[in-house]
């Protein structure tokens, strides 16, 4: 059984909502925007976990978070994947114990388990670790910036860590990032511009960009939905090879459910800063529980005009995740909403194994 | 026939030379017909749309061919019959439409324009017809004095789809009508355009770099790659029996979620520089079954079924 690298528990990231001054005095109160509110995963050593919904379902947030990119209002990330110090470690298990967020058994089972927790980190020491958790970004036309060669794109975070000893041992670690890329032979690309190579090759670019520290975990932003169909799978397969050769780890993110399923080990599925179902690929996309994974699925264009399925399409669009409804969250826009979904919110129950879902048609006393 | 593009060819002057966008293509549209033109980005898709609407930009030319629409050659018109004709005859939705309103005016006000501008209607009339567009495009009507901020994205593509339907045109261009889109509410935007099309009698030219949307939504798919169109047939037999080698990778591209789980096969290499094409047929040097003729001519549109085409030295045609 591989282990654990990133264990998720219950993480929230809530914005709060900017008040003008009268308002702040009529002392209303405070609002959130519920980003992400609540979720629980887990990802395995050479695992690629998926997180699919609609924009603005508080996916990248998540990815995001679990970087502390932005910062997480509650829960757990930990990481346990390679590349810890025991500075790190201790730091880390001393600074949950003093500030009593867990209890001292606890921080000493994360020690124990190798694990730290990356939301109770000191800022440099998250530095640190940040080399092993690294991101690839959705839009490889506008995150590259375009007066640096790709050389100096590639070479930055390694100039940002301080890391090599040298302008030479820089220049030997880029050429490798960019050979594990695939932008061969690295010479050919390395004193090009971002608009004198083509999309794909942009996003091999910023690939190399996060390769060049040697992580070991990867959150992947919707890499490929810019870039034309006939080249998405190159990347994909060259992500495939990364994890093979490398050992990576990744959380990817994407609304496309149709990569999703070719690409991915495990799925989960977000709605409004929640995970509604959560399962092996082929399990959630052959066999879905939840009626919003049934609509979303329903709703992918086929490929073929011979195959006319039907479809579940929602009426409206998501709520405002400032004003999340009571219950189900997704009880106003579910085609077989009950009269317990508007009331109490589902927990999440287990159809198998290793496949959940959070929905009151799976209770077993919600069936009248 | 409503549309008669024959042997159409826009070019662009560029510093290092000139850009063949389009380089030959034809293809007729029927009314109440919907055309898919597929193809990756820089293949000339939406040049060729913008070439129907004369809406190129200033180093843009329509350098030979004809588009007959409806009697006249729109290669040729200009001025004020131009003006005539483009919003109340062709109308165009736009890549990115989300972002093609104005911010600062009323969404009401700005579908009211070309009403006003086409026809000698008083703004009552006019704010009424929009007021039933709105509710056509699933839109409350009410809503017509808002701004384009207060609206979401998949509703600011229907305000759009409802300023394309204003002066009743009989053709409306697509141009990635639903890419910025989530799933769900290009499934809604796709299902509109249908039901539009059927109810309306509107023909459509829909271009899109995902076939699976053109697969739902068209009778009729062009391939188009560099400039050219390589395949031409009805949906199905696009589908069914793809003929060109590039057909066959961009189907083999996607990723079917009701068949089985695999990676989907890539095109190796990239779409050529259109200022230097290259000779013979365009596609040679990325096809798997390339072979010296490829290099050396460059193979007609012939008809390989019925209402079937394909440009490539290795099919057969029909005699």
């Amino acid at each position: 059984m591989a282990k654990d690298i990133i264990k998720v528990k219950n993480l929230e990231v809530w914005f709060s909502v900017r008040r003008g001054f009268v308002e702040s005095l009529t002392s209303k109160v405070q609002l959130y925007v519920k980003a992400v509110d609540g979720i629980t995963f887990d990802i395995k050593e050479r695992e690629i976990f998926c997180l699919v919904g609609e924009s603005g379902c508080g996916k990248t947030t998540t990815g995001k978070a679990i970087l502390r990119l932005v910062e997480p209002t509650g829960g757990s990330v930990k990481y346990g994947g390679g590349g810890l110090t025991p500075a790190m470690m201790k730091d880390a298990a001393m600074r949950t114990v003093s500030k009593k967020f867990l209890s001292k058994a606890e921080a000493e089972a994360d020690l124990a388990a190798n694990r730290v927790d990356v939301r109770r980190i000191s800022k440099d020491k998250m530095k640190m670790l940040r080399q092993r958790m690294q991101m690839i970004f959705q839009d490889p036309y506008e995150s590259l910036n375009p007066k640096q060669s790709i050389y100096d794109i590639v070479a930055e975070p390694l100039v940002v860590n301080s890391l090599g000893k040298n302008e030479a041992d820089r220049e030997r670690r880029v050429i490798k990032a960019l050979e594990d890329a695939g932008l061969r032979p690295p010479k050919d690309f390395m004193w090009r511009y971002p608009h004198e190579v083509s999309g794909g090759q942009r996003q091999r670019v910023g690939i190399a960009g996060a390769l060049v520290l040697e992580p070991q975990f990867l959150v992947a932003d919707e890499p490929v939905s810019m870039l034309d169909v006939s080249i998405r799978s190159e990347i994909l397969k060259l992500m495939l090879d990364l994890r093979d050769n490398k050992g990576l780890t990744y959380l990817f993110i994407t609304h496309d459910l149709g990569v999703a399923y070719v690409f991915s080990d495990r799925i989960g599925i977000m709605y409004l800063g929640k995970i509604v179902e959560l399962g092996p690929t082929e399990e959630v996309i052959k066999g879905p529980r939840h009626p919003y994974t049934k609509a979303l699925i329903s709703v992918v264009p086929k490929p073929d005009p011979r195959m006319k399925t039907d479809k579940i399409i929602l009426k409206g669009e998501r709520p405002d995740p400032a004003h999340i409804p009571p219950g189900c969250r997704f009880h106003p826009r579910c085609p077989s909403a009950m009269e317990i979904c508007s009331q109490k919110e589902p927990e999440p129950m287990y159809v198998s194994q290793e496949h959940w879902v959070s929905c009151w048609l799976e209770a077993g006393e919600a069936k009248k | 026939m409503l549309l008669e593009v024959e042997d159409l060819k826009t070019y662009f002057k560029t510093q290092e030379g000139t850009l063949k966008a389009v380089d030959g293509i034809s293809f007729k549209l029927d009314k109440g017909q919907a055309m898919g033109l597929a193809g990756e980005s820089g293949c000339g898709k939406t040049t060729a749309a913008l070439s129907i609407m004369k809406l190129l930009p200033a180093n843009g030319f329509i350098a030979g061919g004809s588009i007959n629409f409806m009697g006249q050659d729109m290669a040729k018109v200009t001025g004020d019959r131009l003006r005539a004709i483009r919003w109340r005859d062709i109308s165009i939705i736009f890549q990115g439409a989300m972002n093609a309103l104005n911010p600062v005016k009323r969404v009401g006000d700005q579908i009211t324009e070309p009403i006003l501008l086409h026809e000698k209607v008083d703004e009552a009339v006019a704010m009424k017809r929009v007021k039933e567009l709105f509710e056509l495009v699933g839109i409350n009507p009410n809503r017509v004095r808002e701004y384009p901020h207060e609206f979401s994205g998949g509703m600011r593509q229907r305000v759009m789809i409802a300023m394309a339907l204003a002066c009743r045109p009989k053709l409306v261009l697509c141009d990635e009508p639903t890419t910025a889109l989530d799933v769900m509410i290009q499934a809604q935007i796709l299902q509109l355009l249908k039901n539009l099309q059927q109810e309306l009698d509107l023909a459509m030219i829909i271009i899109s770099h995902d076939l699976s949307v053109l697969a739902e939504t068209c009778d009729q798919l062009a391939i188009m790659y560099a400039g050219k169109i390589v395949e031409r047939s009805t949906a199905i037999g696009v589908f069914s029996n793809p003929q060109h080698p590039y057909t066959k990778g961009l189907i083999a591209a996607f990723p079917n979620i009701k068949g089985e789980r695999k990676m989907p096969a890539s095109i190796a290499g990239n779409p050529p520089n259109l200022i230097h094409a290259p000779p013979g047929c365009r596609f040679n040097p990325r096809c798997y079954a390339a072979q010296d003729i490829c290099k050396a001519e460059e193979p007609p549109l012939i008809e390989v079924l019925p209402g079937h085409f394909a440009a490539c030295h290795f099919v057969k045609g029909m005699r």
